[in-house]
């Protein structure tokens, strides 16, 4: 892995690229990693899986960000789309999406948020219409983070009339070049190109759209959800940083900047047993929701704070020109973004105080 | 867990729930000899149970949750690396004074339930450790924070033999294991008192601001929990320099957000003498500074990962686990 890995990570590039990698689109390492068989590991091979285990998978995942691979790309499709269309979507759209996800060729986007639906989801009101044996889609998603890159969405609609709450909500799988879809930049505070709003006007779909079971969106959601909330993504965004600190004390020693490696250190690895715990049990076929909401909550914490405390321990330029200075500079503008994504930090409180028996 | 586990987990479990943190070493030593838990950890040959590391975790930690006022840990952790059964060993933070090939003439600080040992294993300056006959000692007694002792011995030509193994590591573990059960007994202190408790005319637990700050004390207590599980497993499979120095970094820092949680949501109750949240609290601030605080473990965690570089930070780190 991480020789395959190498020449794309190559310490000429830079140096922000490392950082928060799972947002950086590249194709061609996408298809380099397709080809090597590294993606879609899971995934039956009749769809051009791999059919390995989850944690051969996980330990996979694990060394592209800490190297700060470009995944970007296919990220989202290897994740929770491809997983997601294999367990509930009909046979003629998962032969026609999910070998080209597998090979790193085909992207992918989640159609959850829009203006009036963030945290609180229940709330969409996009629609999907029966029309003969088929569908039309209307509405607007917002937020969606590689529309712009990709070549599918899966949107969570109210099929319903009248529906109210998590209630009468599918999902549909819709291609991006389908007539009547529309995709608009957000530009984040940073300056980059991450998120879109994606506009459905009389997008029509055939019968195969449907994903799973009419009215069981929510539930199929729910699974969604805690796929996006389990991975190493969530406490390894700042890895590239710790990086640079590490060398930055080898250049200027001193007993402030060992100790914050050490303490940083301390938390990667206890952050790291707790995530490979919950790909373990998710491997064994449990469900842990409960400790990968706990995973993610502390993770991003985490690597939000880590930018604040090497901000405080050295004296540096954010705006660089060293390495250190410019991926601590990137990151401290990036990480509000951490305790959003995926469920914002209030949301995954509120999740794990229930499971506590609070409420 | 194995079913021994289980079944060491169901025995130390109960007889501390008994004992607890009203414990005294003169009415209920007998008790721990009796089963045997002094010598968890010391060699089935030897006359001990031959328990694992993981073993030792599950009762450590459960001193911990019941606030136990025994020395099981510190006398477990001598005899295993003393090789003793007989008698009652306990382990110094700090050994100062001089030494020769089989005598010691010095200090011995730190030493928690130093009265009445037999015989006391502290760490070395020079790497090692010493076994110490201490019984004809002067002592003078001290406490911590929580009150649990922590004697001052004065030895004078005392016997020593010179022995291998980091006993201040080792008891920089036992802590963790024990800060673990208490932060997992102060939450559950904390979480059923939100249940009951009826503040303007509903339970405290209905407040999303009390129920956010359990939801991050109960992150913490996770955190620490897996952190004593990771340390355990790599000292079962034969040593942890990382683990243990990592592990008691992350108790550290969960003892400070999780016991401010836990008094926070107590409020006024939760300050008093006789309501059983502060045997936790006090145990886990003492816990903290004791066999390594952060400045310690800090510097002895990051000072060989700075040497080494940012190219060998993964590649040392996964090489942690098999």
């Amino acid at each position: 892995m991480r020789s395959l890995v190498a020449p794309h990570v190559d310490i000429g590039s830079d140096p922000r690229r490392r950082a928060n990698s799972w947002a950086v689109p590249d194709p061609a390492f996408s298809r380099a990693l397709g080809a090597a068989g590294l993606i879609g590991m899971t995934w039956p091979k009749a769809f051009g899986g791999h059919e390995r285990s989850p944690l051969e998978r996980y330990v996979v995942l694990e060394e592209l960000l800490a190297a700060g691979a470009p995944v970007g790309a296919h990220w989202i499709a290897d994740r929770q789309t491809g997983s997601l269309l294999l367990r509930y979507g009909q046979e003629e759209e998962k032969r026609r999406w999910v070998p080209g996800m597998a090979a790193g060729e085909i992207y992918s986007c989640i159609g959850l948020s829009e203006p009036n639906a963030g945290s609180d989801l229940a709330s969409v009101r996009s629609t999907a219409r029966r029309d003969g044996d088929g569908w039309v889609i209307e509405g607007q998603k917002l937020w969606t983070t590689n529309a712009h890159h990709a070549h599918v969405i899966i949107a969570l609609v109210r099929s319903e009339p009248g529906s109210e709450r998590n209630a009468g909500l599918s999902q549909f799988v819709i291609p991006m070049d389908a007539p009547g879809v529309t995709v608009r930049p957000i530009i984040d505070l940073t300056g980059g190109h991450d998120f879109n709003e994606v506009f459905f006007e009389s997008v029509k779909l055939p019968a195969s759209a449907l994903v799973g079971v009419e009215g069981d969106g929510w539930r199929q959601v729910t699974a969604e959800l805690s796929l996006e909330r389990s991975g190493p993504e969530r406490y390894l965004s700042s890895t590239a940083l710790l990086l640079q600190l590490i060398d930055h004390a080898r250049m200027h020693p001193s007993e402030t900047l060992t100790a914050l490696v050490g303490r940083l250190a301390a938390e990667t690895w206890t952050l790291r047993l707790m995530s490979a715990s919950v790909a373990s049990k998710i491997a064994r076929g449990e469900d842990p929701a409960l400790e990968a909401t706990m995973v993610k909550d502390l993770g991003n914490s985490f690597e939000q704070a880590m930018p604040e405390l090497i901000q405080a321990a050295v004296e540096i330029d954010p705006a660089g020109p060293e390495p250190l200075g410019l991926v601590l500079g990137h990151l401290l503008q990036l990480s509000p973004s951490f305790s959003l994504r995926g469920g914002t930090r209030e949301i995954l409180k509120g999740i794990i105080a229930r499971g506590l028996g609070l409420r | 867990m194995s079913d021994q586990q289980r079944m060491l987990e169901e025995m130390a479990g109960g007889l501390f729930a008994d004992l607890g943190a009203a414990a005294t070493l003169d009415s209920d030593w007998g008790t721990i000899k009796e089963v045997a838990l002094d010598g968890l950890l010391l060699g089935e040959a030897q006359g001990g149970f031959g328990g694992s590391w993981e073993d030792a975790l599950i009762v450590f930690r459960l001193a911990g949750y019941h606030a136990l006022a025994l020395p099981v840990a510190e006398a477990a952790i001598a005899a295993a690396l003393a090789g003793r059964a007989a008698g009652r060993g306990t382990v110094a933070a700090v050994a100062e004074g001089s030494l020769d090939q089989s005598r010691f003439d010095g200090v011995l600080a730190g030493v928690p339930w130093g009265r009445g040992a037999d015989f006391v294993v502290a760490p070395c300056s020079k790497g090692g450790a010493i076994v110490l006959e201490t019984a004809e000692a002067t002592v003078v007694e001290g406490a911590n924070i929580a009150g649990e002792p922590r004697d001052r011995l004065i030895v004078t030509d005392a016997s020593m033999s010179r022995i291998d193994g980091d006993p201040f590591a080792l008891m920089a573990l036992a802590r963790v294991a024990q800060m673990a059960g208490a932060l997992d007994a102060a939450l559950a202190l904390a979480v059923g008192y939100v249940n009951e408790r009826q503040q303007f005319g509903r339970s405290l637990a209905k407040f999303q601001a009390v129920q956010q700050a359990l939801a991050s004390f109960a992150c913490e207590a996770a955190a620490t929990n897996c952190a004593a599980m990771g340390a355990a497993q790599a000292m079962a499979r034969g040593s942890a320099p990382f683990e243990i120095a990592a592990a008691k970094l992350r108790a550290n820092r969960a003892t400070g957000i999780g016991t401010a949680i836990a008094h926070q949501v107590h409020g006024a109750i939760g300050f008093t003498e006789d309501y059983t949240l502060h045997p936790l609290t006090r145990r886990l601030w003492g816990w903290r500074s004791e066999f390594g605080g952060d400045r310690y473990w800090s510097t002895v965690l990051g000072g060989p990962i700075v040497a080494a570089g940012s190219a060998r930070f993964w590649p040392d780190l996964t090489a942690l686990t098999r």
